[in-house]
């Protein structure tokens, strides 16, 4: 808080702003959370941030088994932003358990897994492992990686067809009371029924949008700079296409919708709160600036005293047309 | 691990000391403090968002009296070029120090010290650290030609012996590094540890030679690199991985910027 927005409080024109939200029955302190695969397993951000001010924490995509990820190269910036093929690398959920939730104990924010898989049957055994741990481990509830562009079996295959997303979410759904949240694709015909299909399915909220898949070339050596060939797109690039397919979302369901793509300060935050967006998810921003989360819940406060609203809420899809 | 800090530092100096290579010395007390040999700051190389994401640059030379860090980087694409293209007394948003860092080994007394090209950019601190420590220091420099010959001197001027390679042989040695490495283990010159930068193949024939003379080496490496903190796993490379049961070479992905730059030449895997 600073001394312009203390002023304002003084001042008498509000005396009390809240950012608290609700998502999939999750209590967020405020909108700010952190996209899957740009956070690690939130330590990596410790030395930069109070990690007990974020909204929540989405942790790295996680699979049964540890997974080795892609050959390099794996990232390459493109105009507005980067294409990354990483491949889902991580330790696995035992891993998980055992050396990364403990810490992310202490705080006091909820943390949530999102979890990937190759079959119907890996992401309900991952979604039960967790609910297991989830009151002892912290784990607030599950993003369902349905939308992963980068690997070959599984991933982004579950979230490109409404029968298969309505099929996955639902049985997930039978095999855990957690919240769950759905990531979806752009890289569909038409995502309003992809989203139809997740709610009807049981899904308590969907976030949006995960990567578009591009590609970079070479023209030196003429082949492609990713070693993946394809890779996810991300950055400010993307911001103008998340922001419409939140809108259409919007209208489309009843649960809360996480707006995700570009945001790189508080500008383009309020923008997807505006589309209808309930919280945000801050992903490659992190990497150019590891402070950008604190910023934008700064700009929050801010901006509502600036224009005496009392409560984030009154905000989300407030957009005039 | 040493503290990483978010910081914007002033650029004290700038020179472009071979075509399309720059030195810069930046007044950066804090990260001057925390800085170990080859660790590399990320940089945020203009004052707007484009390009989005930070350059990795090698820490080049620290001087923690003054409070200063010298970073030495060649132009090689955007980011760099506008990173050249900043004037003294700009200020510049760094992330450092990153990475490892080389490790001197107490009971070593030769050190062998190999740069190739830009390369040689992380070796100047390495240099200085060792003869702090009282080793005995020798670098080798590879260039394609004369004019990309960096840091002879400042080398020399530590109290080191420095040999030349240019690959035409436009200046001293002709041939690469690695012939010169070669033709001084044949005279007897054996060093208790390497520690090369530059490129792939070049690292790739010192590890080569370092095993067959069973000297300890490590290698630098870079990558394409997002956030420098760890986090994304963007800037992996290929790393032996311990288990010995089956004969298959096995590996798994290590991040550059955490678990490296840094790496023991024997357990990288090259590839073709």
């Amino acid at each position: 808080m600073d001394l312009s927005s203390e002023e304002a409080r003084w001042s008498g024109m509000i005396d009390k702003t809240c950012l608290e939200v609700e998502i999939a029955g999750i209590k967020l302190k405020n909108p700010v959370m952190t996209a899957s695969g740009a956070f690690g397993y939130g330590e990596e951000f410790s030395p930069f941030i109070d990690l007990d001010r974020l909204g929540a924490m989405v942790l790295k995509g996680i699979t049964l088994k540890p997974k080795r990820g892609n050959p390099p190269p794996r990232v390459i910036e493109t105009p507005s932003g980067m294409l990354n093929a990483i491949g889902l690398q991580n330790v696995g959920v035992e891993v998980l358990i055992k050396e990364k939730l403990p810490y992310l104990k202490k705080f006091n924010t909820p943390v949530i897994i999102n979890i990937s898989g190759d079959t119907i049957e890996e992401y309900v055994e991952l979604a039960q492992r967790l609910g297991e741990v989830s009151k002892e481990m912290g784990v607030a509830g599950l993003e369902v990686n349905i939308s992963c562009p980068n690997v070959k079996k599984g991933g982004m295959a579950w979230g490109t067809d409404a029968k298969a997303t309505y099929k996955i979410m639902s049985s997930i759904r039978k095999t855990t009371t957690l919240p769950l949240i759905v990531k979806l694709t752009p890289n569909v015909t038409d995502i309003k029924t992809i989203a139809q299909a997740a709610e009807e399915a049981g899904a308590d909220a969907l976030s949006l949008i995960n990567t578009l898949v591009g590609m970079a070339v070479d023209i030196d050596s003429r082949k492609p700079k990713l070693a993946n060939i394809s890779g996810g797109l991300s950055g400010p690039a993307v911001k103008p296409v998340a922001l419409w397919l939140v809108w259409q979302v919007f209208q489309t369901v009843k649960i809360p919708i996480i707006g995700i793509g570009g945001i790189i300060k508080i500008e383009d935050a309020l923008e997807f709160i505006i589309a209808g967006a309930r919280a945000i998810e801050i992903g490659t921003a992190n990497f150019v600036n590891p402070r950008v989360t604190m910023e934008i819940i700064e700009g929050m406060e801010k901006y509502l005293i600036k224009n005496n609203i009392k409560d984030i809420n009154e905000l989300v899809g407030s957009m005039k047309i | 691990m040493n503290a990483i800090l978010n910081v914007k530092v002033k650029i004290l100096s700038k020179e472009e000391v071979a075509p399309n290579i720059f030195l810069i010395k930046l007044s950066a007390p804090s990260v001057a403090q925390e800085a170990l040999p080859g660790q590399f700051i990320h940089i945020k190389c203009n004052v707007d968002s484009y390009p989005l994401l930070r350059r990795p640059i090698s820490i080049h030379r620290t001087d923690k009296e003054k409070g200063e860090i010298y970073i030495l980087f060649q132009v090689v694409g955007e980011g760099t070029k506008l990173l050249a293209q900043r004037k003294v007394g700009d200020n510049l948003d760094i992330l450092g120090p990153l990475g490892n860092g080389f490790n001197i080994y107490p009971e070593s007394k030769k050190i062998m010290i190999i740069g190739g090209g830009i390369g040689v950019a992380p070796l100047l601190a390495l240099c200085e650290e060792s003869i702090r420590k009282g080793k005995e220091v020798r670098v080798l420099i590879g260039a394609l030609k004369k004019e990309l010959v960096i840091g002879e001197e400042n080398f020399r001027k530590l109290g080191a012996k420095v040999d030349v390679a240019t690959n035409g042989g436009s200046y001293k040695y002709k041939g690469l590094v690695t012939d010169l490495l070669e033709r001084i283990i044949k005279e007897g010159w054996l060093a208790d540890q390497i520690f090369a930068c530059g490129p792939k193949p070049m690292l790739r024939k010192i590890v080569e030679i370092s095993l067959v003379n069973h000297i300890d080496c490590q290698v630098s490496l870079e990558e394409r690199m997002a956030c420098g903190i760890g986090a994304c796993l963007g800037c992996v490379c290929k790393i032996k991985t311990r288990d010995k049961k089956e004969d298959k070479v096995k590996y798994e992905y290590k991040r550059v910027c955490v678990d490296g730059p840094v790496f023991r030449g024997s357990e990288v895997v090259w590839d073709d």
